[in-house]
């Protein structure tokens, strides 16, 4: 996983108790979200293949295209070392993201894998 | 299942894998074509000094409570005044986008040339598909379909006992059209040629208007709530002192 991320302000863990202005830097969040992206397209397209070789059919490819990006979300969290609001706004980013943009990528490799494999 | 359909090995290295790689390099050599297609036009000075204004007003807004309320206030004031605003718009000079596209000829080219950069290979790709690889199953999708979908994902297969997760070339043909536009934004950076033409499709629906987008950066700077943030730094700054000392 490509997990280069530039962390913003550091000053934002005292957020919590300070309850003050938001401090980002809109051009690194922008960076972050990317980083989520790729990496997320990137492990649909191996999470695709690998359900393919393994023959999962139906619904059980489903469930390792889920198991596969919570999986993603939390190699994404370790990267930013548990402290998630350093380098984003909020949980949803990290979590749901780019969740559903991954699905037509994923069918395609499974779909593709899967024939190869099995099917001829 | 119990009639498991056995495919020739010859769809899959003459149809499958084939038709995969082609639409793959044809998505790259898009790209590249729309690359160099795009002419560099001189950009009207008028429409850059209004872009210009609307991010100083954009960063006026951000940074809104790192300055004192008078400065802010006298910031708006040159910003949104009725008179002599940056960003008040008279209303007569306010002039139709869609007008002002079709005085431009250029304009108006360079969006034909980028989506016919779009359009021809899918047509051509489609058709080459169905002229080539019609009338025999190509594939088998890995999960359950109802037989809502037999007429689409079946179609140039007269039969109807054949399970609907048998696909023809056509479906397949379909499924990489959408499924490799991950792939793409992973080898040709994210400036890709789909990427592209849906930020066109959404232009041309209707019209990039800077005016519009000044009176709305105007509307956003008028109802913003100042609130100086300084006088609150100083307890922060004894907080985090005191974790230091700590």
């Amino acid at each position: 996983m490509a997990g280069h991320s530039d962390s913003n302000s550091s000053e934002k863990k005292s957020s919590e108790a300070m309850n003050d202005v938001p401090t980002f830097s809109a051009e690194n969040l922008q960076n972050n979200m990317k980083v989520i992206y790729y990496s997320r397209t990137f492990m649909s397209i191996i999470g695709g293949v690998l359900a393919g070789i393994l023959g999962f059919t139906g619904f059980m490819g489903f469930v390792l295209y889920f198991l596969v990006m919570a999986i993603t979300s939390i190699g994404l969290i370790a990267k930013a070392k548990f402290s998630v609001h350093a380098y984003f706004d909020s949980w949803n980013r990290i979590i749901l993201d780019g969740f559903m943009g991954g699905l037509m990528s994923f069918v395609l490799f499974w779909t593709f894998a899967y024939d190869i494999v099995h099917i001829f | 299942m119990a009639e498991d359909l056995v495919l020739d090995t010859a769809i899959r290295d003459w149809v499958l894998i084939p038709l995969s790689v082609v639409m793959v390099l044809i998505g790259i050599l898009r790209y590249f074509v729309s690359k160099l297609m795009r002419s560099s036009q001189v950009p009207d000075p008028k429409i850059v000094k209004e872009g210009q204004v609307i991010v100083r007003a954009r960063n006026l807004r951000a940074g809104a409570n790192f300055i004192p309320p008078k400065s802010f206030r006298s910031r708006r004031v040159y910003f949104s005044n009725e008179e002599n605003g940056l960003l008040f718009v008279p209303k007569g000079q306010a002039q139709n986008a869609q007008a002002q596209m079709f005085s431009d000829p250029n304009m108006a080219m360079d969006m034909m040339k980028k989506n016919l950069s779009m359009i021809i290979p899918q047509t051509l790709t489609f058709a080459w598909v169905n002229f080539f690889f019609s009338g025999f199953v190509a594939a088998k999708i890995p999960f359950p379909l109802t037989q809502r979908f037999r007429s689409m994902l079946q179609n140039g297969i007269d039969l109807s006992t054949v399970d609907v997760s048998y696909v023809s070339s056509r479906s397949w043909y379909f499924l990489n059209l959408f499924g490799l536009r991950g792939l793409f934004s992973l080898i040709l950076g994210e400036e890709n040629a789909t990427d592209d033409t849906q930020r066109m499709m959404q232009m041309s629906g209707f019209g990039f208007d800077p005016t519009k987008s000044l009176g709305a950066e105007k509307d956003g700077l008028d109802i913003v709530q100042h609130e100086w943030a300084l006088p609150k730094f100083e307890h922060r700054a004894e907080a985090v002192l005191k974790k230091l000392i700590r």
